[in-house]
């Protein structure tokens, strides 16, 4: 896809659970080679979008379109293969492989290996097997965890996980990654780390839509910014715009969070 | 060539020539039964690991033991095939059975997902008990063929007269199941089973078509009871409904949690400790399943890693103790 | 086949779905909504009609006073099996379905042991018919769906108004929440293993005297209400009293058509149609 050319066409978005409204009505796009951010007070509904839009939850109205293609409500793994990646908050690797294993497993899609061709485990599947083990340790290489490559996963520390979690992202071969919240639980240094990480990643090509907290760092890292408050977007904008916006600062304000 | 892995290789190939000569030392018809069900226990645990790994608790090995040995029974006695392809036949329809089930039984989580494959058994037994026409109802079928003798003139004539030709038969299928499952496991399809047991959502957000996955490992893994069945079938000549079903089903979970499901040697060891112990202890017969509840109870509580964890879990313990002691020096 | 032969059935069928209804409601409280993983629930049952058996014929006690006793008695043993096998595993689901798998061993042997594998019966309380629009209903099945209609009154009442009935609501909803919200997970558990056990104990001991009772009649107990859940939505009590009915609908109507193989094997395809294309149940929620 050319640059410049929406990439993701979020169109009337809503999710009920039971009789509330997780999301509303949401029209978004991100156009190829952004990076672009999706903030909002706790409990705005940034995750239920990320889930909506990835295939882990089924929306109860509207579209998604990635890449001119009709994605809405499929499953997960295709939306995978299509090139839409998603990370999580929360259990974001595979604790009991290391982490080498955790890059070699994501490169499942990479590697082009079928499914039946996995099954019968041909002889191309086993030359793929070498590339795979190069592309995953370069992998780790990106992300700046190499030196841990055959440590457990489970067993490093929070802000190595969380890049760990990047890289298993990067392993399917993303053209837009979706990153939640990639900074949470960090310390300063990890965050301006990671925040090299992401800014590297974007520069080598990769569409980037980050759901973020910490304001600060959305604010530097994108180049637009997405506001959204009890599951509506309230604002969008540069970050200078959001910044000055009355209605973000309300919302903020409004859930005691404020931090500019 | 790691020297770990040497020894490893070397054990495992005087173990298995050992296995070859045990019936000469083990003489008998009782200890030959023994050995042979300990074999079958073997490979019952071993593909009910197989699974686990990718993270589904099966409680279907009971109805599909039934149905391999139902299907490959009538394949031989009603429409003459021969034992050998019955067996692999009867194998692969448990496997198409459970794949198809599986389709919509992958949805539900855990614990779900075990009663589900519980119903399964129930519905295979309950089956057997009532289609008489087919099955010879609650009395089951007897008479049922020995294998087809396997004769190379000049080498061998094995006729299947005596137990242990059995014995053999099983050794051998032990040991190619238990290749086959081992290269599955340690292999990239090995590696997404595991993948989907620690986080499903990571699998599929990384392209893992989760689901198909499930149901593949679901599928192959109830190839072996099938197979098994059929086995069991043609060695006691005689199958009916109860043989199969809730309790047998539940005895192989617990060879496989009992011996450790993490770990490839965990069933191997389950199985055989929990086949030869009631064995050993028969006059307390009536006893085991307060015996084998209370030795699950056991692992559960104090070592979940199974029997194949205590090494590490006694070095960890050692290790305490040791400290606690040099603490006070 | 006659109207009257259908009529028959389709009552039989509620009474059937009244006991489903019984089970599945303890099963959803237990497993779904406390999300104790307590399979040996069928054994529960089994326990409670050997207790009223035992109450009611050994020692001829009233059936209500052998009832009232057996429900506290089998509640309190629910209570007792938490805090021992369940607590310790809370958040460990696959650790806590194998404990109740050992469970379900131990407690069907040791009935077993103590009163032997012979099934038995007793004679309904209640008997006699009541012939109303030229049908015949026993008296037996009438008290069963009466029974169980006042006990759901009674639950759903309980979980509306008191503060332990909602808290056990919010639970699932939102683990943490409730935790922070002061709600004491100990004792809601507590709470909620002794209703699930006192309604699969009553369940059983309804049941007795319509079939007989042996050491392993747990597992069809366990089934068909698992089978309940699963249709009606995890999670769920309407859903439980829906797919209940639903359930024993067709377990009370299809052996009159055909037998009681084909009416066990629909429910069975019934559940594979419902997981194919509401894999969350008619009630459920994603």
């Amino acid at each position: 896809m050319k640059k410049g050319q929406n990439m993701l066409e979020i169109e009337g978005l809503t999710k009920y659970f039971g009789g509330l409204a997780a999301v509303s009505g949401l029209d978004m796009s991100v156009k190829s080679g952004e990076i672009v951010g999706l903030i909002g007070p706790n409990g705005a509904g940034k995750t239920t979008v990320f889930n909506l839009i990835t295939g882990f939850l089924r929306p109860t109205k509207g579209r998604v379109i990635f890449e001119s293609k009709n994605i809405t409500a499929k499953k997960p793994h295709y939306i995978a293969e299509k090139g839409m990646v998603r990370t999580f908050q929360a259990t974001n690797i595979f604790p009991d492989l290391t982490v080498l294993e955790n890059i070699v497993l994501a490169c499942h899609l990479e590697s082009k290996i079928g499914f039946w061709e996995t099954v019968l485990h041909t002889r191309s599947s086993r030359f793929k097997e070498g590339d795979i083990l190069r592309r995953s340790k370069t992998i780790l290489e990106m992300v700046g965890i190499e030196a841990m490559a055959d440590i457990t996963a489970g067993t490093i520390a929070h802000g190595h996980k969380k890049l760990l979690g990047i890289a298993i992202a990067l392993a399917a071969e993303p053209k837009l990654l979706l990153l939640d919240e990639p900074l949470t639980g960090m310390n300063a240094e990890e965050v301006s780390k990671t925040m090299g990480v992401i800014n590297r990643l974007w520069q080598s090509g990769i569409t980037v839509l980050l759901i973020e907290h910490n304001m600060r760092a959305a604010m530097s890292l994108c180049q637009r910014i997405v506001v959204l408050n009890f599951g509506k977007k309230i604002a969008e904008g540069s970050p200078e715009e959001i910044r000055e916006n009355k209605e973000v600062i309300q919302a903020y304000l409004g859930a005691g969070e404020y931090a500019a | 060539m790691n020297k770990r892995i040497l020894i490893w290789i070397l054990s495992c190939g005087v173990l298995i020539v050992f296995m070859f000569f045990i019936p000469f030392l083990f003489r008998g018809p009782y200890v030959t039964h023994v050995l042979i069900f300990t074999l079958m226990n073997i490979v019952l645990a071993s593909s009910l690991r197989l699974i686990n790994l990718s993270g589904q608790l099966s409680l279907a090995h009971g109805g599909m033991m039934a149905i391999g040995a139902y299907t490959s029974t009538l394949l031989i006695m009603k429409l003459g095939l021969s034992s050998w392809m019955a067996l692999l036949l009867g194998g692969f329809f448990a496997a198409v059975i459970a794949c198809l089930v599986s389709f919509p039984f992958t949805r539900l989580r855990g614990m779900y997902f075990a009663i589900a494959t519980l119903f399964l058994t129930a519905i295979v037994v309950l089956t057997a008990q009532q289609w008489r026409s087919l099955t010879g109802g609650p009395l089951g079928i007897y008479n049922i063929p020995r294998p087809d003798p396997v004769i190379i003139p000049g080498i061998l004539n094995i006729t299947f007269a005596s137990r242990v030709d059995f014995y053999y038969l099983v050794l051998i299928i032990m040991l190619v199941s238990l290749t086959i499952l081992y290269a599955i496991g340690r292999s990239r399809i090995g590696l997404v089973f595991r993948g989907i047991q620690q986080s499903d959502s990571l699998a599929e957000s990384v392209g893992i078509n989760t689901a198909g996955f499930k149901v593949l490992a679901f599928s192959i893994g109830c190839f072996f009871p099938g197979f098994m069945g059929g086995f069991y079938s043609q060695y006691m000549s005689t199958i009916n409904p109860d043989v199969f079903g809730f309790l047998p089903t539940l005895y192989i979970l617990i060879y496989m949690v009992v011996g450790g499901s993490e770990k490839f040697a965990g069933p191997i060891v389950g199985a055989f400790v929990l086949t030869i112990l009631p064995e050993v202890m028969r006059p307390l017969k009536q006893f085991q399943p307060f015996f084998f509840a209370g030795v699950l109870m056991l692992v559960i509580f104090l070592m979940p890693e199974g029997i194949v964890g205590l090494p590490k879990r006694s070095k960890k313990v050692a290790r305490m103790l040791f400290e606690k002691r040099t603490k006070h020096a | 086949m006659s109207i009257d032969v259908l009529a028959q059935g389709i009552l039989n069928g509620f009474s059937a779905a009244g006991i489903y209804i019984l089970v599945a409601l303890g099963l959803t409280l237990v497993l779904s909504i406390m999300n104790i993983v307590q399979l040996a629930h069928g054994e529960i049952y089994m326990i409670g009609a050997y207790s009223v058996y035992y109450m009611f014929v050994s020692l001829g006690l009233n059936f209500f006073l052998a009832l009232a006793i057996s429900v506290l008695l089998v509640g309190g043993f629910g209570i007792l099996l938490e805090r021992l096998f369940f607590r310790p595993f809370r958040g460990q689901p696959d650790r806590a379905l194998i404990i109740s798998i050992g469970l379900i061993l131990i407690l069907q042997n040791v009935v077993l042991s103590i009163a032997g594998g012979v099934p038995r019966s007793y004679l309904s309380p209640f008997t006699g018919v009541l012939h109303i629009l030229g049908l015949s209903i026993s008296w037996e099945r009438l008290i069963i769906v009466v029974i169980g209609l006042s006990l759901l009154v009674v639950l759903f009442l309980f979980i509306r108004t008191t503060k332990t009935g909602q808290a056990m609501l919010a639970i699932p909803q939102d683990r943490d929440g409730a935790a922070l919200q002061g709600i004491n997970i100990n004792q809601i558990s507590a709470v909620a293993m002794f209703f699930g056990c006192a309604l699969a104990a009553i369940a059983g001991a309804l049941v007795a005297p319509l079939f007989s009772i042996s050491p392993t009649m747990g597992s069809f107990a366990l089934m068909k209400g698992i089978a309940v859940i699963i249709l009606g939505g995890l999670g769920s009590l309407p859903g439980a009293i829906v797919g209940g009915l639903i359930l024993g609908l067709i377990d009370g109507i299809v052996p009159v058509l055909t037998t009681l193989y084909i009416a066990n094997l629909m429910g069975f395809a019934t559940i594979i149609i419902i997981l194919l294309f509401r894999p969350q149940g008619i009630w459920g929620h994603e």
